[in-house]
């Protein structure tokens, strides 16, 4: 899931999308960890994600709840989810580090945030993934307001037909773009799609904006 | 993924749920093209959360979190769409579905999803020390889609300047010749949503590599997503910035920052 760093979109919506990974290392730390990891997955929950899953049960877009979440973890556990305020975000990474689980823990979204906030918790970062764009036949992609919603997804399985065709029932006015964002968001199945910005790039095409 | 046309009803409700447009009406029942189809689940997949005007979002939250009154519903009303297992385990096609349903466990690395933990365990894997850059190309993404034909026009070009390709990554354990880059002729033609080629290199390559990962992509008939990582310096710099700056490549604003939580922390190669 090297997307969550490759989101498009504009400075105004980027700025408000957080995707947290926190993740057990398969075959040095994973042995004991699902303990530590239920107390992280209530810590963020209670901070209120706009989403969290699993991608073994799916998210809670999807009809999921949280405790089948915890649940459904692996030997190997995992927590996904996303913010969609930098405050909320912040705040899940500042129980993390109370809890010192020894997990893993990744943060994407817009550096220079991600940056101020390490400084003032006095977190030293150890590694970053940058994402140096797209290349290659970039002719055959569709426009960048269906990329914005394409890339929130980490799997590719929110996919450019279901957008298209979501965008233009919320034109006619046939879906708000709350039910738009449930329409598309649930085939993330592992919990990043960030429900709110979705929300109001559909608010665009709704008839009565 | 195949359609038994004896229960399809023919209502169409599937064909968007397909990323590739792999769906399809003919004579009135939805046929699914075996070419474009990369056994992703995602027509076949049961959770749904019903958006009709009963769907009922969370009052007291800023968010669209669904509160209690969804409805669980299959994609298909006739369960007329189906995963023929029995058929492709053991075959060259089942690694569309590793590659592509995140819900799938590779058999070989038992990660789920494409590649590796890449940078999100990189503070205990010690996979990308300081000195050293990862590369990972996803292939196919966004929105395209590859074919392993595609892929190994980049896995040859890198092969020559002499990367190490990641070993806990599935794709390697496609190659016929990880030194060449080549992959097994039987997986050539298998299409996924994406495939990631991952290695790691000195930092002193990255110029070299990442001119050659430029001069390839206009090779291709799709496109990828190129990410690079690198450990922060002792005083929290990033080193490759001055590098990407004479390539002309500026990282986008937004970035996945390991935040060195995990331990045992690992962060220098041991000679």
């Amino acid at each position: 899931m090297t997307h969550s760093l490759h989101r498009r979109g504009t400075d105004e919506y980027l700025e408000n999308d957080f995707t947290l990974l926190v993740t057990a290392a398969s075959g040095i730390n994973h042995i004991g960890s699902k303990e530590g990891m239920i107390k992280i997955l209530e810590a963020v929950w209670e901070i209120g994600p706009t989403n969290i899953g699993s991608n073994e049960r799916g998210t809670i877009l999807s009809g999921v709840t949280v405790e089948q979440i915890r649940e459904g973890f692996t030997k190997v556990p995992r927590v996904r989810c996303n913010f969609a305020t930098k405050e909320k975000a912040f705040a899940a990474i500042k129980k993390i580090k109370e809890l010192d689980t020894g997990m893993s823990v990744t943060l994407s979204g817009p550096t220079k945030e991600t940056f101020k906030m390490c400084k003032e918790y006095g977190i030293k970062p150890h590694s970053i993934n940058l994402s140096l764009d797209v290349w290659g036949k970039k002719d055959k992609l569709p426009s960048e307001e269906v990329l914005e919603l394409v890339t929130m997804c980490g799997h590719g399985l929110v996919g450019r037909p279901l957008i298209e065709q979501t965008m233009e029932k919320v034109k006619r006015g046939e879906l708000s773009p709350q039910q738009a964002t449930v329409n598309i968001g649930h085939l993330c199945i592992c919990g990043i799609y960030n429900t709110e910005r979705a929300e109001k790039l559909f608010e665009k095409y709704a008839p009565n904006k | 993924m195949l359609i038994d046309k004896e229960k399809c009803s023919g209502c169409g409700r599937c064909l968007p749920y397909c990323p590739y447009y792999a769906i399809s009406m003919v004579d009135d029942v939805a046929v699914i093209d075996q070419v474009l189809c990369v056994e992703c689940g995602n027509c076949i997949r049961h959770r749904f959360a019903k958006s009709g005007e009963k769907a009922i979002y969370s009052a007291s939250s800023d968010s669209v979190i669904l509160k209690k009154h969804y409805k669980k519903v299959n994609r298909c009303p006739n369960n007329a769409i189906y995963e023929p297992l029995d058929e492709i385990d053991g075959t060259p096609r089942e690694v569309r579905r590793f590659f592509s349903n995140p819900a799938t466990s590779h058999k070989l690395t038992g990660v789920p999803g494409r590649g590796t933990e890449e940078v999100k365990t990189n503070d205990v894997t010690g996979r990308i020390c300081r000195g050293e850059i990862g590369i990972a190309i996803e292939m196919g993404r966004p929105c395209l889609g590859t074919n392993f034909v595609e892929v190994e026009k980049v896995t040859i070009a890198l092969a020559k300047l002499g990367v190490e390709y990641e070993h806990d990554n599935p794709l390697t354990h496609l190659m016929e010749d990880p030194i060449k880059g080549t992959f097994k002729e039987e997986y050539k033609q298998e299409r996924v949503i994406s495939a990631i080629v991952e290695c790691r290199t000195k930092l002193e390559n990255m110029e070299t590599i990442l001119e050659a990962i430029k001069e390839v992509a206009n090779e291709l008939d799709t496109v990828f997503s190129l990410d690079l990582i690198c450990c922060f310096d002792e005083d929290g710099t990033i080193p490759v910035l001055s590098g990407l700056e004479k390539l002309g490549m500026t990282p986008r604003a937004n970035a996945k920052v390991n935040l060195g939580m995990g331990r045992p922390l690992v962060i220098s190669r041991e000679a």
